[in-house]
């Protein structure tokens, strides 16, 4: 038997697409700009620092945060680490295989990664005990466990939200070693960085595409915004080309759709 | 008077006991005919019968089919039939005796995406199920929207004799034809088209249940579209 390989999205459903599109609307009957319902549920896994599972629309996705410590990268002496690491589940999509993650997993828990990192979401200043010694190291893992399109930005919330809820045991120096107490402190988290990842289909940008959407489309963006509006990170996707007018309407669509979803972050992680 | 006896059951009910002919989904444990699906069972003095209620569909020789092609090799087209198997379909069937990967190209004829109505040539689980588009109605479809259903309830879209197809291209001005696998094509004006596509789409969810005709026809109203 053939090996599936990619989803190939029929000829006369993408003509569809484009001709639906040319009136402002999709498929599936949202607007350009509308995201699918989103859920966010936090505190999912007991043994984990913090954990969620956020649904978006059929995609569902798992992660799952994990505070030691460790030494500190050599040019950081002063700064704890943070880790991001996705793996998309064989039974997450007819397309999935078992094995080392897929080039597709490592550029996801990369942008994502970016996102968390350049919105200096975690303080990790605050995560040195030792300088040049000790420090927290936090990992977060994440599982894809359903694929429905754009894991990118269910990725992204999830690994926010899961942060947002994370607490890691206290430690101190005593005697310059490093002693656990027994209290927990949240893990410092300064902003809520959102993701709003935009597919181009014809001549039209759409928010967070379905997986049916992603095999027609030319090319994606994703643009992760901070609370004041601030572009933090950026990756565009996909072999077609993007104009300087659609970066600028990406831009707006990223901080204003970012916007309403960031506050069901903070809700849920509250 | 025949007498056929329905019932639920879900895989492991025991069916019917003793020498019965039985037809698919069903296994023969000892003396015990076991159901593999869930589903409505037959008994009659002809046999046991299972019809699902679920499932993938699983390609029969002569089925027409809906398919999409996924893939181009040098010797035909890998074509998705909505089914845990690929279809193949041999570039000879499509160019003839004469067929030469060297002189023919492939992509020419179909492409990756197109949509494809054909036929299930052969299938023996030992291959893939090999596919033709001799014979009239199949090759490329070029327009339409695609609907998919469950293929479990292919049966009932049909109705007898096509009564039920026939009544939502009559009452809705479009085209609809309907593949084995559960895949659905509608051609037609715009809002025939979405018409067709929500009472499909209605039938798929609420198959099950009494008078489904009259329900389709209290659904799709009066009258032709536009008229």
């Amino acid at each position: 038997m053939s090996m599936k390989k990619n989803y190939v999205v029929e000829t006369i459903r993408k003509a569809q697409m484009v001709e639906l599109l040319a009136k402002g609307r999709r498929v599936d009957e949202r607007s350009p700009d509308e995201h699918r319902p989103l859920t966010i549920q936090t505190g999912v896994i007991q043994k984990a620092n913090g954990s969620a599972i956020v649904t978006l629309g059929n995609t569902e996705v798992l992660a799952g945060v994990k505070v030691a410590t460790g030494a500190p990268f050599p040019d950081t002496p002063d700064k704890g680490l943070l880790v991001v690491n996705a793996e998309i589940l064989p039974l997450a999509s007819p397309y999935a295989e078992p094995g080392p993650p897929s080039e597709e997993a490592i550029e996801l828990a990369r942008v994502v990664d970016r996102g968390v990192r350049e919105s200096e979401m975690v303080d990790l200043t605050k995560l040195c005990i030792i300088e040049g010694k000790t420090v927290y190291t936090v990992f977060v893992d994440v599982n894809i466990m359903n694929v429905d399109g754009n894991l990118f930005d269910a990725t992204s919330y999830a690994v926010v939200s899961a942060l947002r809820t994370a607490k890691m045991k206290k430690y101190a120096v005593e005697n310059d070693k490093v002693v656990v107490k027994d209290d927990v402190v949240p893990v410092p988290v300064e902003k809520t960085p959102v993701s709003v990842t935009m597919a181009r289909i014809g001549d039209v940008l759409v928010v967070d595409p379905s997986s049916e959407e992603e095999a027609a489309m030319d090319m994606r963006i994703t643009i992760t915004t901070d609370d004041d509006g601030n572009v933090c990170a950026s990756q565009k996707g996909e072999a077609s080309t993007i104009t300087p007018a659609h970066v600028l309407e990406a831009v707006d669509t990223s901080i204003r759709v970012g916007k309403a979803i960031r506050a069901q972050i903070i809700e849920a992680t509250k | 008077m025949p007498m056929i006896e329905r019932k639920q059951v879900i895989p492991g009910d025991v069916i019917a006991r003793g020498n019965h002919r039985y037809g698919s989904y069903i296994e023969k444990r000892g003396d015990e005919l076991v159901a593999l699906r869930v589903g409505l069972a037959e008994l009659s003095q002809e046999g046991v019968r299972l019809n699902p209620l679920t499932g993938p569909y699983i390609p029969r020789a002569e089925d027409q089919v809906i398919g999409k092609v996924v893939d181009i090799n040098g010797f035909g087209w890998v074509v998705d039939i909505n089914s845990c198997f690929d279809g193949f379909l041999p570039a000879s069937f499509v160019f003839g005796r004469e067929f030469s990967p060297a002189t023919h190209d492939l992509s020419s004829k179909f492409s990756v995406g197109d949509v494809i109505g054909a036929r299930i040539e052969s299938f023996d689980r030992s291959r893939d199920p090999q596919l033709s588009i001799r014979g009239h109605g199949y090759g490329k479809i070029s327009e339409g929207e695609i609907i998919k259903i469950s293929p479990a309830k292919v049966p009932r879209l049909i109705g007898r004799r096509g009564s039920m197809i026939n009544l939502i291209s009559e009452r809705t001005g479009c085209d609809v034809q309907v593949g084995q696998n559960g895949v659905v094509v509608v051609m037609g004006p715009p809002d025939g088209i979405a018409k067709a596509s929500s009472v499909i789409k209605m039938i798929d969810r609420e198959t099950h249940g009494a008078s489904l005709a009259a329900r389709v026809e209290e659904y799709l109203g009066g009258g032709a579209d536009g008229s």
